[in-house]
C-alpha cells in the first residue's frame, strides 16, 4: 500500500479575479497566464492530491491550449461578492469551460462556486447577496456553493473539501 | 524495426528545421540540438537510458518558438558519474553555456542532480521526471551488470525495451514507444553498455545546494518504469520543489503529452526566473507590433528574486492594445498557432498508429521474445 499511487485531481479555477493567486506571491506574467499550485487533502481516510489550476482573472484563457484543460476533474468559479459583474459573468465561465474542456457528461460535471471576497470592507461593500447566489447554483444542477475569504482563509479548507469530494464521485477506478 | 522510416510528420518537420549537432571533445562524442535564442539561459533536456536528444523534439519545438533555448543531449559514453560530471562540464565549457536549467528524465534526472551536487554555481535550477536518488535498487536487480561490457548489442536492446510498460497503451502514449524503440535501435552498444553502467554503479545523490524552490518534479501519475518508492524518495528529499504531476503520460511524457509537459517547462522557467525572448517570433504570427525593444533585460542576476508581475495581466479588461502587452499579444497567437499545429501532428499520430495496426503483433513478439532474456521484468529498469 505504501507505494499505492496518489489520486490526483486536476481542479481549475476560473472566474473574473483569480482566486488563489494572492498565494502564489505575484508570479503571474502575462506570457501564460495561469498557475498551478498542489494541495494535499484528505478525504475519508484517503490522502488526495489537489493540482489547482489559476486563470489570473484572464479572459483570453482560451489560448491556454488544451493542456490546461486536460483531465479536469472539478471546475471551480469563483466571482467577487462585491463587484456585480463578475457574478453576471459566471454563467460565461461555466459555459465556456464546458466548450473548451468538453467533459463526457456536461450535464454532471462538477463545478463549485464560491463567492469570494466576503471580509472586504467588513461585509458592507457587498453588492451579491448569497441568497441570489445560491438560487443561481440551484438552477445550475444544485452546485455546491461556499462564501470564501481566500485572504482570512476563511471556509477555503471546507471548499477544498467539497472539490475533492465532488471530483471523486466522477472520477473512475483507474487501472493501468 | 520498420518504424523509422514512417517518422510522425512533426519529427519530420523538426529535422527539417534543426540542426544536429556533433562535435568531439577530448574522447567524448556529443551529439545534441540546440535551439532557440542564444542570449537566454537555456534548459538543457537530458534522456534516460532508452533516449536520444531526439526524444524532446517536441520541447524543443514548441518552448523555442516561445523564445526559449533549448539545448538537448545524448548521454554521451560516459562509464561513471566522475567521468560524466567531467564530459558535460566540458561540454558546456565547450559550446560556451556556463549557467543552465536542466531537465532530466529518468536516467537523465539522476545524471542532473549528480551534476548539480557537484557544480552548484552552474546549476540554476531542475525539472526531475520520472526519476531517483539512487541506483542500489537497479544495480541489485541486474546482477549481470559486470558482463554488460561483453553482452551483444540485441542483448542489451532487448534488455532496455523490456523495461517500457507493455500493456495496452492509448494512442499518444503507443506513439511515444514506438518514437523511442525507434531511437533505441539507433544506439550503438557501447553507448546502451554505458549508460547501464551509470544506471547500477551504486551512487547516490547527495544533498544539493539548490533551494527546494527552484526544483519541478514532473512525475507521470499512470506507471513508468521508475518503481513508485524510488520516485516518492525525490518528493521526499526535496519536499519544498513544486509537483507537477501528469495524470497520465507513462514512460514518455515529453513525448506522448507534449503540450502539458511543455506547459510545466514554462511555467518551471517563468517562476526560476527565465525571460522568454519570443521576438523572433514576430514573423511566424504575423504581428508587426514592436515586441524587439522590449527585451531590455538581460539575463544576468535575475534570479535572486521572483519574476515580478508586469502589471499587463489585467490588459484583457478593456481588450486595448498597449505597446507593453504586445508581447502577451504574440504569445496568445503563437499559443493558438502552436495548439493548432499540435492537434494537426495528434491527428497524423493517430493515423500513424493505426496504419501500423498489423504490425503490432510483431512488436509483441519482439517483446515477448525479450522477456526470455531478462529475468526481472521492470523495477529493474529505467
Amino acid at each position: 500500500m505504501a507505494s499505492r499511487r496518489r489520486t490526483l485531481l486536476k481542479v481549475i479555477i476560473l472566474g473574473d479575479s483569480g482566486y488563489v493567486n494572492k498565494k502564489f506571491s505575484n508570479q503571474y506574467k502575462a506570457t501564460i497566464g495561469a498557475d498551478f499550485l498542489t494541495k494535499e487533502v484528505q478525504f475519508e481516510d484517503r490522502l488526495f492530491t489537489l493540482q489547482i489550476w489559476d486563470t489570473a482573472g484572464q479572459e483570453r484563457f482560451q489560448s491556454l491550449g488544451v493542456a490546461f484543460y486536460r483531465g479536469a476533474d472539478c471546475c471551480v468559479l469563483v466571482y467577487d461578492v462585491n463587484v456585480m459583474k463578475s457574478f453576471d459573468n459566471l454563467n460565461n465561465w461555466r459555459e465556456e469551460f464546458l466548450i473548451q474542456a468538453s467533459p463526457s457528461d456536461p450535464e454532471n460535471f462538477p463545478f463549485v462556486v464560491l463567492g469570494n471576497k466576503i471580509d472586504i470592507d467588513g461585509g458592507n461593500s457587498r453588492v451579491v447577496s448569497e441568497k441570489k447566489a445560491r438560487a443561481w447554483c440551484a438552477s445550475k444542477g444544485n452546485i455546491p456553493y461556499f462564501e470564501t475569504s481566500a485572504k482570512e482563509g476563511f471556509n477555503v479548507e471546507a471548499a477544498f473539501q467539497c472539490m475533492a469530494k465532488n471530483a471523486l464521485k466522477n472520477e473512475p477506478e483507474e487501472e493501468m | 524495426m520498420k518504424g523509422i522510416s514512417s517518422a510522425p510528420g512533426d519529427y519530420v518537420h523538426f529535422k527539417s528545421q534543426v540542426p544536429l549537432h556533433k562535435i568531439s571533445i577530448g574522447s567524448k562524442q556529443w551529439r545534441y540540438y540546440d535551439f532557440g535564442p542564444k542570449s537566454v539561459l537555456p534548459l538543457i533536456c537530458i534522456p534516460g537510458i532508452a533516449g536520444t536528444a531526439d526524444v524532446y523534439y517536441k520541447q524543443i519545438m514548441s518552448l523555442s518558438l516561445k523564445g526559449y533555448r533549448v539545448i538537448s543531449i545524448d548521454i554521451p559514453q560516459v562509464w561513471n558519474h566522475h567521468e560524466w560530471i567531467h564530459a558535460f562540464e566540458k561540454f558546456l565549457d565547450t559550446i560556451n553555456v556556463h549557467h543552465v536549467h536542466l531537465y532530466g528524465t529518468s536516467l537523465g534526472g539522476f545524471l542532473a542532480q549528480i551534476f548539480a551536487q557537484h557544480r552548484p554555481r552552474r546549476v540554476k535550477s531542475l525539472v526531475l521526471s520520472n526519476t531517483f536518488l539512487e541506483t542500489h535498487k537497479f544495480a541489485a536487480a541486474m546482477p549481470w551488470s559486470p558482463i554488460v561490457s561483453w553482452t551483444p548489442s540485441f542483448l542489451l536492446k532487448r534488455h532496455i525495451l523490456t523495461g517500457i510498460h507493455d500493456g495496452p497503451h492509448e494512442p499518444f502514449i503507443a506513439d511515444s514507444v514506438d518514437f523511442v524503440v525507434g531511437q533505441v535501435e539507433k544506439l550503438s552498444r557501447e553507448d546502451i553498455s554505458s549508460r547501464l553502467t551509470l544506471n547500477v554503479n551504486v551512487t547516490s545523490v547527495g544533498p544539493l545546494l539548490l533551494p527546494d524552490s527552484f526544483i519541478t518534479i514532473m512525475d507521470t501519475n499512470d506507471y513508468c518504469a521508475v518503481p513508485q518508492e524510488l520516485k516518492d524518495q525525490v518528493s521526499e528529499r526535496y519536499p519544498g520543489a513544486r509537483r507537477a504531476v501528469l495524470k497520465t503520460g507513462g514512460d514518455f511524457p515529453f513525448l506522448s503529452r507534449p503540450d502539458e509537459v511543455n506547459l510545466y517547462l514554462q511555467l518551471h522557467l517563468r517562476r526560476v526566473g527565465v525571460e522568454a525572448k519570443p521576438a523572433l517570433l514576430q514573423g511566424v504570427s504575423g504581428d508587426g507590433s514592436s515586441g524587439s525593444s522590449s527585451d531590455e533585460k538581460k539575463g544576468g542576476g535575475h534570479l535572486d528574486k521572483p519574476p515580478e508581475d508586469h502589471g499587463s495581466l489585467g490588459g484583457g479588461d478593456g481588450g486595448d492594445h498597449q505597446p507593453q502587452a504586445s508581447g502577451s499579444e504574440v504569445h496568445g497567437l503563437d499559443e493558438q498557432f502552436l495548439s493548432n499545429r499540435e492537434i494537426t501532428s495528434i491527428t497524423l499520430g493517430t493515423s500513424f498508429f493505426l496504419m501500423q495496426a498489423p504490425y503490432i503483433p510483431s512488436l509483441l513478439q519482439f517483446y515477448m521474445g525479450a522477456l526470455y532474456v531478462t529475468w526481472k521484468r521492470r523495477s529493474e529498469f529505467v
